[in-house]
């Protein structure tokens, strides 16, 4: 029986594409070319990583492989896998990155006070204009920026980002959180009129610890998104 | 047209139903026609207040349940004719009222009264969702202190959650020679945190004290508190008052005293 010239896998995340060995370049390309045409609606739009198999190719042939997928479907592809990394979980792992990557450069507005109580969450990164008073809680899996006094409990880069950053015209936070670190505030008295004003600062997380620096060039240069 | 305000803190011991009673009393003094409900079932004080304690028959609940007509329940103040007290049950809970309940009793009393106080019970439970149902409008009482504070920025939180955005800001129990020295927060620094209009301030007064044990609210009188109080209600009726100076007057001891600080 005559081996099929392109057999396609797929999971969640990505496509593992498994290549006749014996087959021309020219016509395995074709072949990839018809498996995906047919079945376009089935992809829609989807970004994903790909993975090959079965063959070794040079990078021109991987970026050729790519063309003829993306110029006979609406699919993206991210990324070429290392045929030994081929594992869901890593596939997932990068295109779930890539996500929050673009999540955390989209942001949204939110005009008004957060009171004790509330919580707001958000996908992307978040503008406060207003207040965000004691026991409010603020969780983006971006930035943050408050145009106002921040004195309540902010989460940034909620999905795992260490790249996030939170910035406030009047730094007074009860806590603050990017990835994984935590940052509490100094034990104050915290209605005091001498620390209610911190003026404009910005924090942000480097090797597990969160630093609060006044808003200066040197600090935004050096921030991230 | 009759106007729905409930008197709320989220904290207990603020001074709620202090205000609710002096403020009551002071629209009523501007010949308002004016009803005081208590809504703290089972911890009633505003009959105690006001001294009408030992004139209460039927209460909210009987109301609510059908035992009596609104008219019976409601009792007339002995000083001013169009002064009126509902006074809440002492022997329920919070659960023996609704929401739903609230609001047609509150509607049948719109006809009748211009202003329409309630004065809600401490917590953000059954009992202050009862209060707020019916509200137009909210006066949020706290005094310069963190934790009152806080949850004052609560209380605000859950009343924008209910549609109520009509809430005014009175700071209660302060002292200007604390805030002076810096111990205390003063009146601008609350409204700062809670970011809504004051409505007046009232001073740490022990006239204050006074009155509520002689179940006569003191608004009105000549002290720093009872003129508060009286510019609080105006302002309630939408007039322009200027605030008061709240600092108590040294006397030539006092004078003295600081001079040598």
């Amino acid at each position: 029986m005559k081996q099929q010239a392109v057999v396609i896998k797929s999971n969640r995340y990505g496509i593992t594409l498994f290549l006749n060995r014996d087959l021309p370049f020219q016509e395995l390309l074709e072949a990839i070319g018809e498996k995906f045409r047919t079945p376009s609606d089935f992809f829609q739009n989807a970004r994903m990583a790909l993975a090959l198999e079965g063959r070794k190719l040079s990078q021109e042939e991987q970026m050729e492989i790519i063309r003829v997928i993306e110029e006979n479907s609406t699919l993206e592809i991210l990324c070429i896998l290392e045929q030994d990394a081929l594992k869901e979980s890593f596939m997932k792992r990068i295109v779930e990155d890539r996500q929050s990557e673009r999540d955390s450069s989209n942001g949204r507005f939110y005009k008004g006070t957060l009171r004790s109580g509330q919580v707001l969450e958000s996908e992307t990164s978040i503008i406060i204009l207003g207040d965000v008073n004691p026991g409010a809680t603020i969780v983006s899996k971006g930035n943050v920026v408050v145009l106002g006094n921040l004195k309540g409990i902010v989460h940034a880069g909620a999905a795992g980002n260490e790249n996030s950053f939170v910035a406030a015209l009047n730094m007074a936070p009860m806590q603050i959180r990017i990835a994984d670190a935590i940052g509490c505030s100094p034990e104050e008295a915290p209605y005091t009129r001498k620390n209610s004003r911190k003026g404009p600062m910005i924090a942000y997380s480097e090797g597990g610890s969160i630093y609060l620096e006044p808003i200066t060039k040197k600090v935004i240069n050096d921030i991230r998104i | 047209m009759s106007e729905v305000i409930v008197i709320t803190s989220g904290k207990g011991g603020v001074g709620k139903t202090t205000t609710t009673a002096n403020v009551g009393t002071g629209l009523a003094k501007m010949d308002q026609k004016v009803v005081l409900i208590d809504t703290d079932i089972g911890l009633r004080n505003l009959d105690v207040v006001m001294g009408l304690e030992n004139r209460i028959v039927y209460n909210l609940v009987d109301v609510v349940e059908g035992n009596c007509r609104i008219k019976q329940a409601l009792i007339k103040d002995k000083r001013y004719p169009n002064l009126y007290l509902l006074p809440s049950a002492q022997t329920r809970d919070k659960t023996a009222v609704n929401p739903e309940q609230m609001i047609k009793l509150i509607d049948e009393l719109r006809e009748e009264f211009d202003y329409i106080l309630l004065d809600c019970p401490a917590g953000i439970e059954q009992g202050f969702k009862n209060a707020i149902a019916a509200a137009d409008r909210a006066l949020i009482v706290t005094t310069p202190e963190v934790s009152a504070i806080r949850d004052a920025d609560r209380i605000i939180g859950l009343l924008e959650a209910n549609d109520i955005r009509n809430a005014d800001l009175i700071v209660n129990r302060i002292r200007m020679d604390m805030v002076e020295s810096g111990n205390m927060m003063s009146m601008d620094d609350v409204v700062e945190i809670l970011a809504i209009d004051l409505l007046g301030a009232v001073p740490d007064d022990e006239s204050v004290v006074i009155a509520t044990n002689q179940g006569e609210p003191c608004v009105g009188d000549s002290s720093l508190a009872g003129q508060a109080y009286m510019n609080i209600c105006r302002r309630v009726m939408g007039e322009e008052v200027p605030f008061l100076d709240l600092k108590i007057k040294d006397g030539f001891f006092g004078k003295l005293k600081k001079l040598f600080k």
